[in-house]
C-alpha cells in the first residue's frame, strides 16, 4: 500500500505504455486484444485508487512524487493530483477501455499497432495531466501528438492526410511557443531568484514582471487556444475529427481538447495572474463568439460528425469563459464558474463522446455519415435511440444532466462577472438545443426514407457496454455532483480567491493523513 | 414518507414501463402507468389531509444537496403550501383520470410503454416544478415537463409534422428558458440565495430597507421570469408552439397542453408573488400580455374547424386570462381560474379525444355533426363544459373568469381597457365554443357513410373519468363565490390562499385597491355586462351552426373575406417568424460557415501554411539527400551557436 502510494502517479501514467509495448510484442492480435484491455483496465483502477483516497479537505498536491533528474538545470520529475486534474485523469482512464471495447471487432492487419498507438496516447495525455515540471509536462505534450498523427493518418477517412498534417502542423507551431516562453520563463525566475527551475511549484506565486508576463502568457494562451480550440484558431478540428476514426475522435474530444483548457486553469492563469486580468475581456468575447459561433455553424453541417465536431467549439466556449470570469475587479476568479469549468470538461468528455461513438454505430451499418441519409432510425433501432437522446440531452444541458450542472455554474458566475458576456452565452442555451434537436430529428424521427435503413440492427451487446456507463454517468453527474465537486472544492477555492500569489503545496503521500484515516475506516 | 412516495412513484412508473416492461402488452402498460399516478394521489390525499389539518402553515422538506460551489447552494429541498398542496391534488388527481382514459384512447396502439413511460415521467417532472423550494429545482421540472411535451407531441415521430411540432416546442420554450435563467442569476447576485422560502422571508423582514438598487434589480428579476412564464404558459409572442403541440395524443394534449404544464408560468409567478408585487412595472406589462393573448387568441378560435386546434387557442386565450389576473395583482384569481381550468379543458380535450376515436381520427368539424344521437353521453359531459368555460352563471368558470374581469375594473381607470379586451374575449369564447358544440353534436351528420355506421359511444374507461371531470367542472366553482352573492359560504378559496400571498410593506400603498370595497351595484353591472354579451355570442352560434352551416355563416365568411382569411391564418403569425426570425438565422449562419468558417479563417490558415512552404522552398536546399551537405550545414550551425555563447 505505502508503495502503491508513493508511486501511483507514476505506474498510472507508465502501465499505459508498458502496455502498448506489450502489445506490439504479443503474437497474436487476439492476444494483444486482450493485452491492452487489461493494461488500461488496470489504469482504470489505479485512478480510481487516487480517486478514493484523494482527499476533498485540501488544496494541497497529493500523492506527489519528486525526484531530481538534472539537478544542474534544476529539472525534476514531478508528478500530483489536485482538484484542478483529478477529474480528468479519472475521464481519460474510464474512456479508454470504452474505446477499446468499441474496436474490439476491428481486425486488419495493423490493428496491433493501432492498440499500441492507443496506449502510448493514453500515457502522453495522462503524463501531461499529472506533470508539473515544464519539461516533463512539454515532453508528454508533445509526445502526445505522434499516436495522435497516426491513429488520423493511417485509420481515417478520404481526406485523412490533409487533416492530420493540419492537426499536427498547428498544434505543434503553438507549442513551440509554448516552448520558448517557458525559456524565457526559466531565464526569467533565475535572474529573480538565482534559481534554476522548471517546478511549477517553484515558478507558483513568482510572476516575472508586468510587460513580459503579457507576451509569455499570450505565448502560452495561444498554444492552449489551439488546442482547445477557441475561436478562432479552431478550423483544424472539423477536419480531423471528420477524417478520424471513431475511437480517435472520442478520445480528441474527450480528453486531448481538455488539455488545452486545462493548461489555461493550470499554467497560464496562476503563472501569469497580472495579465489574465488585462487579457480576460478578449478571452470571455473569443469564448462567447465560440459558443455562439460554432454553434450556428454545427447547425449548417450536412455531416453528423462534423456538426458533432462544430459543437465542441460551443462547448468549450463555456469552460473558457468559465475559467475568466473575474469577479470584484479583477481581485479573484468567480469560484463558481471556475466549478462550472472544471465540471463542464468532464460532462463535455462524457457527452461528446458518447455522440461520437453513436455517430460510429451507424456509420459502421451505413458507411455514411451524411444526415440526409437517415432519418426514422427510432423504429429499427429503439435502443439507439435511447442513447442519442440521453446524450443529446446532456449535450445540450437538460436539467438532471451533468450538463446542466456545469454550464449553469458558468452562466452564473460569468453573468455575475459581466452581465452582458453571460447573457449573450446565454444564447447557446438556445443555439445548442437547435442542431441538437435537428441531428436528432433528421437521424431517429421522420418516415425511413432509405430502403438500406429498413433492416438495421439494434445495439450490440458490445456496443451496449461501452454506451451505458455513459448514459448512467451523464445523469449521476447531473443528480449528484457532489459526489465530485466535493473533490475539487478546495482546490478551485484557493485558485479562484489567490490566482493573484497563487501557491499550492506538495503533500507527501505519506502525510495524507485524511486518506489514510479513511482506508483505517474502510478496513 | 408519504411525501416521497408522491414525488416517487411516477418516476417509478416511468422506469418500469420505459425500460423493463418493453415487450409488456399494452393493458399492463396502462395499468402500472395508471396505477403509479393512482397511488400518487391517494398518498396526495393523504399528505394534504394531514397538512391542512395541522393548520395549513407553509413547511419546508429537505432532501439531498445538489449542486453547491462557491457561495451558490441548491439543495432537493421541497416546499409544502396551501399553493403546492392544491397543485399537487390538480396534478395527481387530474392526471390519474386522464392516466386511466388514455388507456381507452390508444387502444389502437401495438404498445403503450414508451406513451405511459413518457407521461409517468412528466407527472414526475411537473411535481419537481411546483414542489421545488428554490428556483433551480424548479427549473428541472421546468425544463423536464418541457422534455417530456417534446416527447409526447413527437410521439408518433414516423410522421415529420410531429417531429417538427415537438422540436418547435422545445425550441421556443427554451427562448422562454434563458429568460428563466437570467431570472435565477440576477435573484442569486442581488439577494445571495434562490430558495422561495428565504427569499420570501428576506423580502418580508427586509421591510422597507430594501434599496433602491434592490428594488430597480426586481424589476428585472421579475421580468426575466415573467418572460420564462410567456415560454411556458405560451403567451405573446411566445404562444405558437401550443397549437402544433396539438399533433401529440389527446390525452397528452388535455394533461399537459391544457390542464398543468402549460400553468407553469402562472403558478412560478403566484409563488414568487412577493417579487411581483414589487415590481409594478413589471405587473402592468404581465397583465397587458395576458389581456392581449386571451383577446388575440380567441379571435383565431373562431374560425377554426380543427376541434383540437379550437381547443387549443381557447387554452392559449385562458391562460391569458390567468396571465391578467397574476399581473392585477389578483392571484388568487388567477389561480383560482388555473383549477377551474384545468378540470374543464381536461374534460373539453378528453371530449373531443372520444369524438376524434368515434370518428376514426377525424378531427375537422366539418366532417361532424349529430353526434349527440350516437355518444349521449359524451355530449352530456363537453355541454358541461362548454357551460363551464364559457361562464354561465352557476358553472365553474363563471365564478372563476368574473374574478378576474372584476378585478381588471376595479385596478384604476387605465386598467379599463385591459377589463374591455377581456370582456370581448369572453365574447368571443362564448361564441368559439357554441360553435364547436353545435358542429360537433347538433344538426345533420356530415360524415361519410362508413364513419358514420360505426360511430358508438366509448367505453366507460372513457367516459367514466369524463363523468368526474364534468362534475368538477360544475361544482368548482363553488370554492369562491363572489362576495355579492348571497351563498352560504363567499370567498373561502381567497381565504385559503392568502397566506401564500405577501404584499411586502413598501408595495402596500400600490395595492391597496385590491382589498377596497365597492359598492354590490357595480359589482353586478360588471357581471352583467359579460353574461349578457356571454348569452348573445351563445345564442348567435346557435343561429348561424345550430343546424350545421347556416347560409349566413357562409355569407358572412365571403363577406368580411379578408377577416376570416387574416383570422384563419393566424394572423399569419408562424409565417411572419419564418421569415423574420428562422430564414434569417439560417441565411446568417450559412454565410458564417461557407464565407467567414471556410473562405476567411480556414483559408487564412491554410494560406500562412502555404506561404511557409513557399518561403522555405525558396531558401531551404534542393533535397539533395547529400550527407556532406547537411553535415557542413550541421558545423557551421554549432560553431555560429558557440560564437554566440562564448562572446
Amino acid at each position: 500500500m505505502d508503495f502503491l502510494n508513493h508511486h501511483v502517479l507514476s505506474l498510472l501514467t507508465f502501465v499505459p505504455l508498458l502496455t502498448a509495448f506489450a502489445v506490439l510484442l504479443s503474437p497474436s492480435l487476439g492476444l494483444a486484444r486482450w493485452v491492452s484491455m487489461l493494461g488500461s483496465l488496470l489504469t482504470f483502477l489505479l485512478s480510481i485508487h487516487v480517486w478514493y483516497y484523494f482527499d476533498g479537505q485540501t488544496s494541497g498536491l497529493q500523492f506527489t512524487e519528486i525526484h531530481n533528474w538534472i539537478p544542474t538545470f534544476g529539472i525534476k520529475y514531478i508528478m500530483g493530483v489536485d482538484g484542478l486534474n483529478l477529474l480528468l485523469v479519472v475521464l481519460t482512464a474510464f474512456l479508454t477501455p470504452l474505446i477499446l471495447l468499441s474496436v474490439w471487432h476491428l481486425d486488419g492487419s495493423k490493428q496491433k499497432a493501432f492498440l499500441a498507438l492507443f496506449m502510448s496516447l493514453e500515457c502522453g495525455m495522462l503524463g501531461s495531466l499529472v506533470a508539473f515540471d515544464l519539461v516533463f509536462f512539454y515532453i508528454f505534450w508533445e509526445a502526445m501528438l505522434i499516436p495522435m498523427y497516426f491513429l488520423i493518418g493511417i485509420w481515417g477517412g478520404k481526406n485523412r492526410i490533409y487533416a492530420t498534417s493540419k492537426f499536427i502542423i498547428y498544434t505543434f507551431a503553438g507549442s513551440l511557443l509554448m516552448l520558448a516562453a517557458m525559456i524565457v520563463l526559466y531565464i526569467l525566475h533565475f535572474e529573480q531568484t538565482g534559481i534554476y527551475t522548471t517546478s511549477l511549484l517553484d515558478l507558483y506565486g513568482a510572476p516575472p514582471a508586468y510587460p513580459t508576463q503579457m507576451w509569455l502568457f499570450a505565448a502560452f494562451a495561444i498554444a492552449f487556444a489551439i488546442k482547445v480550440p477557441v475561436f478562432p484558431f479552431h478550423t483544424w478540428l472539423p477536419d480531423a475529427h471528420t477524417e478520424a476514426p471513431t475511437a480517435g475522435s472520442v478520445i480528441l474530444a474527450g480528453v486531448m481538447l481538455k488539455l488545452g483548457t486545462y493548461g489555461l486553469v493550470r499554467f497560464a492563469i496562476p503563472l501569469f495572474p497580472e495579465a489574465v486580468v488585462s487579457y480576460a475581456p478578449l478571452i470571455v468575447g473569443l469564448g462567447v463568439i465560440g459558443i455562439v459561433y460554432g454553434a450556428l455553424n454545427a447547425w449548417m453541417q450536412t455531416d453528423a460528425k462534423r456538426m458533432v465536431a462544430y459543437s465542441s467549439v460551443s462547448h468549450l466556449g463555456f469552460v473558457v469563459i468559465g475559467s475568466f470570469a473575474l469577479i470584484g475587479g479583477g481581485a479573484a476568479l468567480s469560484p463558481e464558474a471556475l466549478t462550472g469549468a472544471i465540471y463542464q470538461q468532464i460532462n463535455h468528455g462524457i457527452s461528446t463522446g458518447a455522440l461520437f461513438f453513436l455517430v460510429g454505430v451507424i456509420y459502421e451499418r451505413r458507411h455514411t455519415r451524411l444526415l440526409a441519409d437517415f432519418g426514422g432510425l427510432a423504429k429499427v433501432m429503439p435502443w439507439f435511440g435511447v442513447m442519442l437522446i440521453v446524450a443529446t440531452l446532456s449535450s445540450v444541458g437538460l436539467p438532471g444532466t451533468g450538463g446542466f450542472v456545469g454550464e449553469f455554474l458558468i452562466l452564473l458566475g460569468t453573468f455575475m462577472a459581466s452581465p452582458l458576456a453571460g447573457s449573450v452565452a446565454s444564447l447557446g442555451v438556445l443555439l445548442g438545443a437547435i442542431y441538437m434537436l435537428t441531428l436528432c430529428r433528421k437521424i431517429l424521427f421522420g418516415p425511413i426514407t432509405h430502403e438500406e435503413n429498413k433492416n438495421l440492427s439494434d445495439l450490440t451487446p458490445r456496443e451496449f457496454a461501452y454506451l451505458t456507463p455513459l448514459a448512467i454517468l451523464a445523469i449521476v453527474m447531473g443528480v449528484f455532483p457532489n459526489l465530485f465537486l466535493d473533490k475539487i472544492r478546495p482546490s478551485i477555492e484557493n485558485l479562484a480567491n489567490n490566482y493573484k500569489s497563487y501557491k499550492i503545496v506538495a503533500e507527501a503521500p505519506a502525510l495524507n493523513e485524511a486518506g489514510d484515516k479513511r482506508a483505517e475506516a474502510s478496513r | 414518507m408519504l411525501f416521497w412516495l408522491i414525488l416517487f412513484l411516477p418516476l417509478f412508473g416511468a422506469v418500469l414501463n420505459g425500460l423493463v416492461l418493453r415487450r409488456a402488452s399494452k393493458t399492463v402498460s396502462h395499468v402500472v402507468g395508471s396505477a403509479a399516478l393512482v397511488g400518487a394521489f391517494i398518498c396526495a390525499l393523504l399528505t394534504y389531509l394531514d397538512f391542512m389539518r395541522s393548520g395549513g402553515h407553509a413547511q419546508v422538506i429537505p432532501g439531498m444537496e445538489w449542486i453547491e460551489a462557491g457561495s451558490f447552494k441548491a439543495p432537493f429541498n421541497y416546499i409544502l403550501d396551501r399553493l403546492s398542496g392544491m397543485m399537487l391534488l390538480i396534478i395527481t388527481g387530474i392526471g390519474s383520470l386522464i392516466h386511466i382514459y388514455a388507456g381507452g384512447y390508444m387502444h389502437e396502439e401495438k404498445n403503450t410503454y414508451r406513451f405511459f413511460a413518457y407521461l409517468n415521467l412528466f407527472v414526475f417532472m411537473m411535481l419537481q416544478l411546483v414542489m421545488g423550494d428554490n428556483l433551480l429545482v424548479m427549473f428541472i421540472g421546468w425544463e423536464g415537463v418541457g422534455l417530456c411535451s417534446y416527447l409526447l407531441i413527437g410521439y408518433w415521430y414516423e410522421s415529420d409534422d410531429n417531429a417538427a411540432a415537438g422540436m418547435k416546442a422545445f425550441l421556443v420554450n427554451r427562448i422562454g428558458d434563458i429568460g428563466f435563467l437570467l431570472g435565477i442569476f440576477l435573484t442569486f447576485q442581488t439577494f445571495h440565495t434562490v430558495s422561495f422560502s428565504q427569499l420570501k422571508e428576506l423580502i418580508l423582514t427586509a421591510g422597507a430597507s430594501l434599496n433602491g438598487e434592490q428594488i430597480h434589480a426586481i424589476g428585472w428579476i421579475t421580468l426575466a421570469l415573467f418572460v420564462g412564464a410567456c415560454g411556458k404558459s405560451a403567451q405573446l409572442p411566445l404562444y405558437v408552439w401550443l397549437p402544433d403541440a396539438m399533433a401529440g395524443p389527446t390525452p397528452v394534449s388535455a394533461l399537459i397542453h391544457a390542464a398543468t404544464m402549460v400553468t407553469a408560468g402562472v403558478y412560478m409567478m403566484t409563488r414568487v408573488n412577493f417579487l411581483f408585487y414589487l415590481a409594478p412595472t413589471t405587473q402592468m406589462i404581465v397583465a397587458s400580455v395576458g389581456a392581449a393573448t386571451a383577446l388575440f387568441a380567441a379571435t383565431i378560435a373562431l374560425v377554426q374547424y380543427d376541434i383540437k386546434k379550437v381547443l387549443a387557442y381557447s387554452t392559449v386565450s385562458q391562460l391569458g386570462y390567468m396571465v391578467l389576473g397574476c399581473g392585477l395583482g389578483a392571484y388568487t384569481a388567477g389561480v383560482f381560474h388555473l383549477f377551474t381550468h384545468a378540470c374543464f379543458k381536461a374534460l373539453l380535450f378528453l371530449g373531443a379525444g372520444s369524438v376524434i376515436t368515434a370518428m376514426h381520427h377525424k378531427q375537422d368539424m366539418r366532417e361532424m355533426g349529430g353526434l349527440r344521437k350516437y355518444m349521449p353521453v359524451t355530449h352530456l359531459v363537453m355541454l358541461i363544459g362548454v357551460l363551464a368555460i364559457i361562464g354561465f352563471p352557476g358553472f365553474s368558470g363563471f365564478f372563476s373568469k368574473d374574478e378576474i374581469l372584476w378585478k381588471a375594473w376595479t385596478a384604476g381607470d387605465r386598467f379599463h381597457i385591459l377589463w374591455g379586451m377581456g370582456t370581448i374575449a369572453a365574447v368571443c369564447t362564448a361564441f368559439y365554443m357554441v360553435r364547436l358544440l353545435m358542429l360537433t353534436f347538433y344538426g345533420p351528420n356530415r360524415s361519410d357513410h362508413h364513419t358514420r355506421e360505426h360511430l358508438h359511444e366509448t367505453s366507460v374507461v372513457m367516459w367514466g373519468p369524463l363523468v368526474v371531470l364534468a362534475l368538477l367542472s360544475f361544482g368548482g366553482g363553488y370554492l369562491n363565490v363572489p362576495h355579492v352573492i348571497p351563498f352560504p359560504e363567499h370567498g373561502l378559496f381567497e381565504e385559503y390562499l392568502a397566506p401564500v400571498l405577501a404584499i411586502p410593506a413598501q408595495a402596500a400603498e400600490h395595492w391597496e385597491h385590491l382589498h377596497a370595497e365597492h359598492e354590490a351595484g357595480e359589482e353586478w353591472a360588471v357581471m352583467a355586462v359579460s353574461v349578457l354579451g356571454m348569452l348573445l355570442a351563445s345564442f348567435s352560434a346557435i343561429l348561424l351552426y345550430g343546424r350545421g352551416f347556416s347560409p349566413l355563416s357562409t355569407a358572412l365568411a365571403t363577406r368580411f373575406q379578408g377577416i376570416h382569411r387574416t383570422l384563419s391564418n393566424k394572423y399569419y403569425v408562424d409565417e411572419f417568424y419564418a421569415s423574420a426570425v428562422v430564414l434569417p438565422l439560417k441565411d446568417m449562419s450559412y454565410f458564417l460557415w461557407k464565407i467567414v468558417d471556410v473562405a476567411i479563417i480556414d483559408g487564412i490558415v491554410n494560406g500562412v501554411s502555404q506561404a511557409c512552404m513557399l518561403v522555405s522552398g525558396l531558401t531551404s536546399f534542393r533535397m539533395s539527400g547529400s550527407l556532406h551537405r547537411h553535415g557542413m550545414v550541421m558545423l557551421v550551425g554549432i560553431l555560429c551557436m558557440l560564437t554566440v555563447l562564448l562572446f
